[in-house]
């Protein structure tokens, strides 16, 4: 994301503010799989009495996007870096997403006209005839 | 002890002639003409003052139950002899149908006789197989010999049919009996209306067992008084016991009723295998009474309807199964419990879904692998069992159990404390 | 009267009443499964155990006993039972735990589940935990045709349905077999069962082991809207419940009537209504070149009424078909003689049946109630199996109970009951029915489609009306002469009159060109391709054949869809309710020709069904009294008629019984059914998955 655009699109990755507190403070640790960036304080502690975690995003600011293993690092349930975890993920387990609620993406129940555009089938159906 | 000449079943042991030629020279078919002669009443009237009970368990009179009959009644009266004799233990009927067939034909004639019946049906368990060709034999002799059949020496037109069932316990029971007979499956039926109304066809019924009805000719001829004159009070006559299990000399023996316990074992059996103080219990009355262990069997015990139906047991078919301190008595129970699972007919729900559940609860007290709350359990289930269901065959169920439990309790813990014991030790 | 004294009070009983009724009459109510008021007793569910005081000291089966059974007390006391002490709380509630101790827990799954007589009771006697740890038992699957589904793990074996079948169906094609816990009820041949009453089991079902096949799975009891109703698929008028879940007729029960149906339906009745939901006509339809498109109300209306008045009244005419009610079919014959017509005739197959002889010449005139009454029945050119099945179990009822016989004039059939055959010519039923009634005090005739729907059919309704008037089947106090109809339009529309007037045409004279416009009312079964080149107007609810030759189509209501009057015939007018909404633009049958009256210039006089309904009751005030039978008057006209009969064998009316009009032809369960009975469906056994049989642990047996 070009330096200016950041002026504008405050939503998606670095402001200028963000961008200058990581430079000052910030000590880059990680990526994850959609590229967003992880960084955690160099110095001191931040208000939890730890050192600070923040996460550059790589574009739009969802925080649902952070993947499980980074989000357990984020909110200090874990202090190893999931780089560092020697972790391999079950055949079964599905790549993580993010919530895509709000985006045509959202998850649409079975029978919901915003899925297919079509009803479904209710019981109060009827086959009409219809002439040859 | 009973005297030789007191003894009805002469030939209970086949040594002689069980045709015609011998029945007749041991008695039989001796002036049944003028017993015949007096009557229809006069043969009820000698039944009932002979006090007969009937030898098939229950012990119901014998003669109130042929007066029951009707009178004068537009349909056909029928008598139908039960040699459906499956409870286990017992052993009565079948060596009089092997050895003494014409006892039972000759009291079939009578008894027909009496309650106006033209028409007998001989209704034999299925595994008696012998049996029944030995009865056939002698039904078919007197056949030719005009005793029996149309137009016979005794005035009284009359038919024996012989129908062999097929080995369920349960055509024991006189209505399941009866719906066999008429081809259907054998489930007994609803009491009222009883047999003696509505029976077999739809007509007026007797069922009575088969030693019922082969004393018969011998108490006419020799008279009621002779009868009631053995025995107890209110228990009379001679009566068939058949002594199994831990005994030196099981056997069936004609004896008087009322005979001390202690004396008919030591007696005709041999006595207890080991001697006495090796005696663990006994069922006095074939399968589906209680049991009784040796503490309550003491030399005054007598052998007869009241005094074991006092003790909570009865003398059912006198089936005295005789067991010794080898005997595991839990597994014995469950063996009758999966015995009357196998026989209930399934008709009713106590008595269908009950016997299947107390067999698998005494099948894990064999083991000891159960809870010492679960013998609480299965009494209860028996009581609920008990008195809830169209036949006896549920409180049939029921008895043996319960019998065990009020009896051999400590038996039942001790093994399952044992079974704990080494199921902890496994672990 | 006995006399009866139950938890210390006493009351007086009819004779011959058994204790569990005796106890229902005054507000007790006993908990039974197996015993049903309907079905012989067998006494073998033990859940109905009261105690008799005096009695012996162990529970009695309440429903096995009658009020005379029981002997009075001391000094003629009446005998005493409870129906609450300690010992029958405690004799039901092991039974309860007996019966639950094997029956699954999967109400949650299973269809009874709210409607289930295991799990009302469980909530009075039932135990809140259970104390059996062992195997539960599980059963196999049975097949039992395409009607009935079986989880036979959930039977109780109360064997109602072994009674039902072998005693008011009348084939003996379910039993028990095994004994004691193993004890299954099954099926006796693996093909179905073969009964027109089978489905009647499942309601008999205490449990959830028969349950209905068609809609397994579909709705729970408590969803439905309960509408009650009257079938129209005999003319029996059957007396039904219709449940529907939103706009649809998911299932039809019956309701008690004693005078009609008893409380037994027939499978037809029951499961005609997924026919319903298919091939329906839902919107108006206009022959254009050839081929039918969709059009307007208004278009097709003011088409219609076009060809009407241009044809001019004599060269149009109106047929009526099986399932029409009477306020369509006078607001018909109003809007016909309005336009100068009295081509109108509701006899589609062409029964030689004729208003002006009176009612008594066209009705089951005894009654259907008065079969028990009777003591010999002479069926001619009737099979009324198939034309009334729920009538036919009244006929077995009454044979059932002895000193009545049956003969029957027509070609052999099963009627559940022996018949004495008298061959398919009715030429002697005069000498038949004399022999036949000999000695009897209460014979009785009745006279079906069959000898009805032929040349000579006046001839033989004439003949038997004259045998009838002899041979003691009509005299004071009994009317034995009785005519089965299999339409349920049929009584409505002679009643109405709804034949053809001086110089008017019948069915046939109308359909070999006789008329123009021939405007046809739900008639179907009629030869259509006879109509030429008649300009054919189809009003009707199905896609069936008259709608496929129809040059406008106009969409009806289904009597599920409808406030309809039908006469069924015993000559009992009875009213269907709305159930569901008809679908898409169709409308009410009446208000279709209401409207078209309007367009036609001949506006008929009444703008609702009430003021239908008051120009219908000042004409024929008898169909006003719902539910009741007017008088019928007398047969002497009838009976004078004379006429020959010919040769020629009568021939059965219905092929299929499962086909027999548009909505069962609609029908993907009766469609079933008939190739289930023609036996082409094969049992679905070889598809069930067979289930571990029950382990016993450690037997020793």
């Amino acid at each position: 994301m070009s330096l200016f655009s950041e002026v504008f699109v405050w939503w998606g990755g670095n402001t200028w503010g963000t961008r200058w507190y990581t430079w000052r403070h910030g000590k880059r640790v990680g990526e994850d799989s959609q590229g967003n960036v992880y960084y955690i304080q160099r110095k001191g502690i931040g208000p939890l009495g730890k050192p600070r975690r923040w996460v550059v995003y790589k574009s739009y600011a969802e925080s649902s996007q952070i993947p499980p293993e980074w989000h357990g690092w984020m909110h200090h349930t874990v202090d190893t870096l999931p780089t560092d975890e020697t972790y391999h993920p079950r055949p079964w387990q599905k790549p993580h997403r993010a919530n895509m609620t709000g985006t045509p993406q959202a998850y649409r129940p079975a029978g919901s006209i915003l899925a297919s555009g079509k009803r479904a089938a209710s019981d109060s159906d009827y086959e009409p005839w219809q002439p040859k | 002890m009973l005297a030789d000449t007191d003894r009805i079943f002469r030939n209970l042991y086949g040594r002689e002639d069980w045709g015609l030629e011998g029945a007749r020279k041991r008695g039989a078919w001796d002036a049944t003409k003028v017993l015949i002669d007096k009557g229809h009443d006069w043969i009820i009237d000698e039944m009932k003052a002979s006090g007969l009970r009937g030898r098939g368990g229950a012990g119901f009179p014998t003669g109130m139950k042929w007066s029951f009959m009707p009178k004068s009644d537009p349909r056909p009266s029928y008598l139908v002899v039960n040699a459906d004799e499956s409870e286990p233990g017992t052993c009565k009927d079948r060596e009089i149908l092997r050895h003494d067939p014409h006892l039972l034909v000759e009291g079939s004639l009578l008894a027909s006789f009496a309650m106006r019946a033209h028409t007998c049906f001989i209704y034999v368990r299925g595994e008696f197989i012998r049996e029944r060709e030995r009865l056939q034999a002698a039904v078919d002799q007197a056949y030719a010999a005009k005793l029996i059949g149309k137009n016979n020496v005794h005035g009284w037109d009359f038919e024996i049919v012989v129908h062999h069932g097929a080995g369920a316990y349960i055509c024991g029971e006189e209505t399941a009996l009866l719906e066999s007979l008429e081809g259907k499956k054998g489930q007994p039926r609803m009491k009222p209306p009883f047999p003696a109304n509505v029976g077999v066809y739809g007509a007026p019924t007797t069922v009575n067992n088969v030693e019922s009805i082969a004393v018969a000719g011998d108490i006419l001829r020799r008279g009621a008084g002779w009868f009631s004159g053995l025995g107890k009070p209110n228990n009379v006559g001679t009566k068939l016991f058949c002594i199994s299990g831990h005994v030196n000399k099981p056997c069936t023996v004609e004896e008087e009723m009322g005979i001390p316990f202690r004396e008919l074992i030591d007696r005709h059996a041999g006595g207890v295998r080991g001697g006495w103080d090796n005696f663990l219990a006994v069922i006095p009355g074939g399968s589906s009474v209680r049991c009784l262990p040796a503490s309550l069997c003491p030399d005054s015990l007598t052998m007869d309807f009241d005094s074991l139906q006092k003790l909570g047991s009865g003398l059912g078919t006198a089936a005295v199964i005789v067991m010794d301190r080898s005997t595991d008595i839990i597994a014995a129970i469950a063996r009758l419990a999966a015995f009357y699972k196998h026989e209930s007919c399934g008709q009713c729900t106590p008595c269908r879904e009950g016997a299947g559940w107390m067999m698998r609860v005494m099948n894990r007290l064999v083991e000891g692998n159960a809870q010492k709350s679960e013998i609480d359990l299965l009494f209860k289930v028996s009581k609920q069992i008990e008195g809830h269901t169209i036949c006896a065959l549920g409180d049939a169920a029921a008895w043996p159990i319960q019998g065990l439990i009020n009896h051999f309790r400590p038996v039942i813990e001790a093994r399952i404390d044992a079974a704990q014991v080494r199921r902890q030790a496994a672990e | 009267m006995p006399k009866l004294n139950i938890d210390g009070t006493d009351y007086e009983f009819e004779n011959g009443t058994p204790l569990i009724e005796a106890c229902g009459q005054v507000g007790i109510e006993i908990p039974r499964f197996c015993y049903h008021e309907r079905l012989s007793i067998a006494g073998n569910c033990r859940m109905c155990l009261i105690e008799v005081v005096g009695g012996p000291p162990k529970p009695q089966a309440s429903c096995a006993m009658t009020v005379n059974d029981l002997r009075p007390g001391k000094d003629n006391a009446p005998p005493q039972i409870k129906t609450n002490s300690p010992m029958v709380q405690n004799a039901r509630h092991g039974v309860m735990e007996f019966l639950l101790i094997n029956h699954p827990l999967d109400c949650p799954i299973c269809d009874q589940g709210g409607e289930c007589d295991l799990q009302d009771q469980a909530m009075g006697y039932g135990i809140d935990s259970s104390r059996f740890i062992e195997n539960k038992r599980a059963v196999e699957e049975k097949f039992l045709g395409p009607l009935v589904k079986t989880v036979m793990t959930r039977c109780i074996q109360c064997t109602r349905c072994v009674r039902f079948m072998t005693e008011v169906a009348g084939v003996e094609e379910m039993g028990a077999i095994s004994r004691g816990e193993d004890m299954e009820i099954v099926g006796t041949i693996e093909k179905g069962l073969t009964s027109e009453l089978s489905a009647n089991i499942i309601d008999l079902c205490p449990v959830g082991a028969l349950t209905s096949k068609p809609t397994a799975f579909h709705a729970r009891s408590w969803e439905f809207r309960k509408t009650e109703s009257i079938d129209v698929n005999d003319a029996l008028g059957a007396n039904i419940r219709v449940d529907a879940r939103g706009n649809e007729v998911v299932r039809v029960l019956p309701r008690v009537n004693d005078a009609i149906n008893e409380e037994w339906i027939s499978d037809k009745t029951r499961y005609v209504v997924d026919g319903l939901k298919t091939q329906r006509l839902d919107k108006p339809y206009i022959r254009e070149n050839g081929k039918l498109r969709p059009g307007s109300w208004d278009e097709a209306l003011k088409l219609v009424a076009a060809k009407l008045k241009a044809a001019g009244g004599g060269r149009t005419g109106a047929i009526a078909g099986d399932l029409a009610g009477v306020e369509e079919m006078f607001a018909l014959k109003d809007l016909f003689a309005r336009l100068g017509s009295t081509n109108v005739d509701c006899r589609q197959d062409g029964a030689r049946l004729d208003p002006s002889l009176g009612r008594a010449s066209y009705l089951f005139s005894s009654g259907i109630a008065a079969i028990e009454d009777a003591d010999a029945l002479l069926i001619i050119g009737s099979n009324p199996r198939l034309e009334a099945p729920v009538l036919n179990a009244r006929v077995r009822k009454r044979w059932l109970r002895g000193g009545f016989t049956v003969s029957v004039i027509l070609e052999n059939a099963d009627l559940t009951y022996p018949v004495q055959y008298l061959g398919a010519n009715a030429e002697g039923l005069a000498a038949a029915a004399v022999q036949a009634f000999a000695g009897k005090q209460k014979p009785m005739m009745i006279i079906g489609g069959s000898a009805l729907a032929r040349a000579d059919g006046a001839a033989i309704l004439a003949a038997a009306a004259k045998v009838a008037l002899t041979a003691g089947v009509v005299k004071d106090g009994w009317n034995g002469f009785n005519v089965l109809h299999t339409a349920a339009s049929r009584v409505g529309g002679l009643d109405i009159g709804f034949v053809p007037g001086a110089g008017g045409r019948d069915v046939a004279a109308m359909l070999n060109g006789g008329v123009d416009v021939l405007y046809l009312l739900g008639a179907d079964e009629i030869d259509l391709s006879r109509t030429g080149k008649a300009f054919v107007v189809y009003q009707g609810t199905h896609g069936d054949a008259g709608a496929h030759r129809a040059d406008v189509i106009l969409p009806g209501a289904a009597y599920t869809e409808k406030f309809a009057t039908y006469v069924n015939t015993e000559g009992r007018p009875q009213m269907t309710s709305r159930a569901v909404f008809p679908p898409g633009d169709a409308k009410e049958d009446w208000a279709i020709l209401r409207a078209l009256s309007a367009e036609a210039g001949q506006t008929l006089p009444y703008d609702n069904l009430s003021e239908l309904r008051a120009a219908l009751y000042v004409k024929f005030p008898h169909l006003a009294a719902l539910g009741t039978v007017a008088a019928h008057g007398s047969l002497d006209a009838l009976a004078h008629l004379g006429g020959a009969i010919n040769r020629e064998p009568l021939r059965a009316t219905i092929a299929d019984f499962y086909l027999t009009n548009p909505i069962a032809r609609a029908s993907r369960t009766m469609a079933d059914c008939s190739r289930a009975r023609l036996g082409a469906v094969e049992p679905a056994h070889a598809t069930v998955q067979r289930l571990p049989t029950y382990q016993s642990v450690g037997s020793t047996g």
